[in-house]
């Protein structure tokens, strides 16, 4: 039953998959442009629920390794005039770096501590960034960042970020299946138990949390490809709430979940704006509704409904 | 039992003989609780939960559909600004100035004989989202003209955007000399001055005013420093005797400006550069007049006698304070100003602030410039509109060829109260004009290469 | 790099007295915020949009009553009730049939909140900058060894410690005060006694947002009062709250007082990086005291 289920769900990703590869001859520029941007967002998404929804840690400003990822990048690139290609290698080993800092700082606390103490480190990084206007640009972000011509064009840049974020999510997948995800959980289901058991739950979760940084920092790599700028904005708190409503909105106990969620909020975005100014207040109302109403996100409600048929890890939870 | 639900405390009493963990115990009422069919979700829930799908699926595919225009023979700009936050304050007189431009232009019939049409676009102060805006408009809407912003990183990167894709963007309020400087091209022009200019301008009248001993203070971000640095510079040139005492910088948002205040007049300057911006500007000179600053030690700050910054304040603003403006609505003047601030109060009900000013005046030139190019094509268009000459509230502007630059005049005053107005205006004032204070067009190619 | 010229006891005064009236605004808000947090357990984003909202109405209602001293006084003392209002009708209608999710849930339930409230405002304030005018008693310094101080900050630095003993009477000698008191530590064990908790939490609930209002009404004459305003205050408050210990009224003023006296004594010896300083405290007391200085209620 388990297998046969496996394979449907498999065959369901590899159409989707298909799909993806062909839209750019279907669609318009701006459509392809807009899914590059989905991509991003979701693998930032995506890497938020590796330590969120699978490890239950409460990390609560994200965006600062995507940022630091676009910015090693981008820095790479225009100040240090390397090839991109070393630029992309920079950025997300850059991002590792500073989650494993960070991270051991704050793996001492647990939740609301833990949040709190990394945005305040998080803001520190974010100052640094913001006001070392001779190397990073300052408030005024840096642009123009030049990339090879295969991947520079819109429709490059989509392959790009597609085969990129496929890979990292395969990558991601048989994490969470290995059994360093099933401690993972474990931890996060219980974590007295699990240190009783013999489980070094501190590393565990530093090592969850250099992971999450690391393709934190590929999205943020991919960002510069995609709109080949870098912007300090991408270390603000604001936009590590953005990335967590992401998780939240989709299901951040499903695996694809945030995808879905930040294909929702970027398309929301960008639609709502073409009619009306207060597209934040709709943005308030829905979260609220699906917080009230959804507390497992939209793939979450759509796997309970196939409770009887669906895998049950793919919930994560018991 | 059907009136229980999911969420109600249920109270079991004694089940039966314990055995020693008690699962048993639990275990047995839970499955007999549950098969009543209590733990399932009521009637209410589910139709909430299948609501909130379908309603967001609705949302999203109404706008999708909504969004696709089918566009008339019209002159299409896309306008990206920040229409949420504090920057809000000036970015709706630019839409109004311009709306303004369009609506004559549009009820003579077009230029040439095609009509305006314009979208707006919140970018909310982010570059990221002002870039993708930017991005919709050129790629989906198909627009001619790109427009905006008062955020200089999204300026700039919709700038270099605009190269790419070859479209003309005109920048109306972002200040960041790097717009029409070294990061200028063929594609992009600026309308409001840049804080270059605005600092040439202010050291301009300052070096003719006794202070030597100066402090520095502003917001600490790139536009803050950018000033200061714009004021400073060309000050030390102009005058080589002045000193700088020290500096202060505050985090952009700071609303308490007391203790910087009073840090500074125990160093005893003769005169304080203030760079500010925004919001800031407003909250510095509530302190000011709090603590009577420019009475014992007086200060600058680029657009303190202006409206926005004034008005607010109402009768409470701080006097004697130094400012420099691209716009004042009472002077000069002249029929032409006069006309124009009529016009506006008969519409909007309020005093034309500096951003309708940029608002109205890029209205004007993409009219002229589509009129004289004859087509609506963008490559005539700029060829058209660089190097032009117009009328406008403050006499003859011109958009200069070299480096797409309005040469604004700038005004420089102190501030004032007086009786016809409930706001403070300013006084003492002298117009330097552009190509005082301007850089010139050899000193933009030395920036651009 | 400035360093300043001169530091002498004046001066240093002068900057302790500005701190601590900054310490005043700090407190009434991360004093609401942190009972919110303590007895029902939401971090509560939405503080610094009930904040703004309280700034903005002051504006509304000074100008109904013509600004001066009239309009100043009536501001300051319906606009906490105004927003307490609002809060009220937020937590009956929503709040109240959430309190058992996980603190992710309410804390982005709360986020999701201040989004609304925020454009709410714009759309019944627009956008253009407001200010509140200042009574004539209160414009103006009092000079302090040569250094002004405005009047205004010395009447702020009076009403902070007044608030403080009105929340702590309110907390000790009330019956309402030990209830929540208790319902902080063991809201089962108070709703099995008999206690309808739930209005228990209504009534903190609507105090702590009552005080978000009144910070809001009492910063209004000095500050512009502009959308974006929750943003800016709302970390800062969080921040305290943490440092101070969740829950902890006294610990937001411990925490208010550290951040208020290290920003303006920083000013005074490094002008450049002023700001770094409360939050390199921050840093300091969470790396070394993560549950916060003073004893958390939960």
């Amino acid at each position: 039953m388990t297998k046969n289920i496996h394979e449907k769900e498999f065959w369901l990703v590899l159409i989707l998959f298909v799909l993806l590869l062909i839209f750019p001859f279907l669609l318009t520029r701006f459509y392809i442009y807009l899914l590059a941007l989905i991509f991003v967002s979701g693998l930032a998404a995506m890497s938020l629920n590796l330590v969120l929804g699978y490890g239950g840690i409460y990390q609560f400003h994200h965006a600062v390794f995507y940022g630091v990822g676009a910015y090693g990048a981008a820095l790479t690139i225009t100040k240090l005039g390397h090839s991109p290609w070393i630029g992309f290698l920079v950025g997300p080993l850059l991002a590792a770096f500073l989650s494993l800092v960070m991270g051991a700082i704050c793996v001492r606390l647990s939740k609301l501590y833990f949040g709190m103490l990394q945005i305040s480190l998080g803001s520190l990084v974010w100052a640094i960034v913001y006001r070392w206007y001779s190397f990073t640009g300052g408030d005024d972000g840096i642009h123009g960042v030049s990339m090879p011509a295969l991947i520079g064009s819109t429709k490059g840049s989509y392959y790009f970020a597609l085969l990129v974020t496929g890979a990292c999510l395969m990558t991601m997948y048989f994490i969470v299946k290995s059994p360093f995800g099933s401690t993972l959980q474990g931890i996060r289901d219980n974590p007295v138990r699990s240190e009783a058991v013999g489980v070094n739950v501190r590393l565990h979760q530093l090592v969850a949390l250099v992971i999450a940084g690391f393709f934190a920092g590929v999205a943020g790599v991919l960002f510069v490809v995609v709109d080949n700028s870098a912007f300090p904005d991408m270390l603000f708190w604001t936009l590590s709430l953005e990335i967590l409503i992401m998780c939240l909105l989709g299901g951040w106990l499903t695996f694809l979940g945030p995808m879905l969620g930040a294909a929702i909020m970027v398309a929301l975005r960008t639609f709502a704006s073409t009619f009306t100014e207060y597209w934040t207040l709709i943005q308030g109302i829905i979260l609220m509704l699906v917080i009230i109403f959804l507390p497992e996100g939209v793939l979450g409600y759509v796997n309970a409904k196939f409770r009887q048929l669906g895998d049950v890890t793919s919930r994560g939870k018991a | 039992m059907p009136y229980s639900k999911i969420g109600d405390d249920i109270i079991v009493r004694y089940e039966g003989p314990l055995d020693s963990s008690g699962m048993v115990g639990r275990l047995r009422p839970t499955g007999l609780l549950c098969g009543m069919g209590v733990d399932k979700e009521s009637l209410m829930e589910a139709i909430m939960k299948k609501g909130v799908i379908t309603g967001t699926g609705v949302v999203l595919v109404w706008f999708l559909a909504a969004s696709f225009s089918f566009g008339a023979d019209t002159i299409k700009v896309g306008i990206i600004d920040t229409y949420t936050g504090p920057a809000t304050a000036y970015t709706f007189d630019v839409l109004d100035g311009f709306k303004m431009a369009v609506n004559k232009v549009n009820a003579r019939g077009g230029a040439p004989g095609k009509k305006i049409e314009f979208l707006t676009r919140d970018e909310k102060f982010k570059p990221d989202i002002g870039l993708a805006m930017a991005k919709e408009l050129v790629l989906k809407e198909n627009v001619d003209v790109l427009m905006g912003t008062i955020n200089s990183a999204t300026a700039l990167a919709v700038s270099d955007f605009a190269r790419k894709e070859r479209i003309p963007f005109f920048v109306t309020f972002s200040k960041s000399d790097k717009i029409t400087g070294e990061q200028g091209h063929r594609y992009v022009f600026q309308i409001t001055e840049n804080t270059l200019m605005a600092g040439r301008a202010a050291a301009f009248e300052l070096a003719k005013k006794p202070f030597v001993k100066y402090w520095i203070a502003g917001d600490d971000y790139e536009y803050g420093h950018a000033i200061a640095d714009g004021v400073w510079t060309q000050l030390k040139k102009l005058k080589p005797g002045v000193q700088k005492l020290g500096e202060s910088w505050w985090k952009v948002g700071e609303t308490d400006f007391t203790p910087y205040i009073t840090a500074i007049l125990a160093a005893k300057p003769d005169f304080i550069i203030v760079a500010t911006g925004g919001s800031g500007m407003v909250n510095f000179q509530k302190a000011a007049k709090a603590t009577g600053l420019a009475q014992k030690v007086p200060f600058y700050q680029h657009t303190a006698i202006e409206l926005s910054t004034l008005e607010p304040q109402g009768l409470d603003a701080p006097e004697g304070v130094y400012g420099t403006a691209n716009y004042l609505f009472y002077y000069p003047d002249t029929s032409e100003n006069k006309a124009f601030v009529e016009e506006f109060r008969k519409t909007y009900n309020r005093y034309p602030k500096i951003g309708a000013l940029y608002g109205y005046v890029t209205g004007v030139l993409i009219e002229k410039g589509f009129a004289k190019a004859g087509k609506v094509d963008k490559e005539k268009f700029i060829n058209a509109v660089q190097g032009m000459l117009i009328d406008s509230p403050v006499g003859k502007l011109e958009l200069r060829a070299c480096d797409h630059q309005l040469m604004l005049p700038m005004f420089f005053g102190v501030t004032k109260k007086v009786s016809q107005y409930p706001f403070l205006i300013a006084s003492d004032i002298v117009i330097i004009l552009a190509k005082d204070y301007m850089p010139t067009c050899e000193e933009i190619k030395a920036l651009r290469k | 790099m400035e360093f300043s010229s001169s530091i002498c006891p004046p001066e240093i005064l002068c900057q302790i007295l500005v701190g601590l009236s900054r310490t005043t605004i700090l407190f009434i808000v991360a004093s609401g915020l942190t009972l919110i947090l303590g007895v029902l357990r939401i971090p509560n984003i939405a503080h610094g949009s009930l904040y703004m909202i309280g700034a903005f109405i002051a504006f509304s209602v000074s100008k109904w009553f013509g600004g001066g001293t009239t309009g100043f006084w009536m501001a300051v003392a319906l606009a906490p009730f105004a927003v307490a209002l609002i809060s009220l009708v937020v937590e009956r209608g929503i709040f109240a049939h959430l309190y058992e999710r996980e603190h992710l849930m309410l804390l982005l339930l709360t986020f999701s909140l201040a989004l609304i409230l925020g454009d709410l405002v714009k759309m019944v304030w627009g956008g253009e900058y407001r200010t509140v005018q200042l009574p004539g008693s209160f414009k103006g310094p009092i000079p302090l060894a040569s250094l002004p101080i405005p009047i205004y900050n010395i009447f702020l630095i009076i009403i902070g410690p007044v608030v403080a003993l009105g929340l702590w009477l309110l907390a000790n000698k009330t019956k309402i005060g030990k209830i929540s008191r208790a319902a902080a530590v063991d809201r089962e064990m108070v709703g099995a006694v008999g206690v309808n908790v739930s209005w228990v939490f209504a009534i903190v609930f609507v105090i702590g947002c009552f005080l978000a209002g009144m910070g809001g009404a009492l910063v209004s004459p000095i500050v512009n009062i502009t959308l974006g305003m929750d943003h800016t205050l709302i970390i800062e408050a969080f921040l305290i709250v943490i440092i101070g210990g969740l829950g902890n009224v006294w610990g937001a003023l411990l925490g208010a007082l550290i951040f208020g006296l290290t920003q303006s004594l920083g000013i005074l010896i490094w002008p450049q990086f002023g700001i770094v300083f409360p939050y390199a405290a921050v840093v300091t007391v969470l790396i070394f005291r993560p549950t916060g200085l003073l004893k958390s209620t939960w």
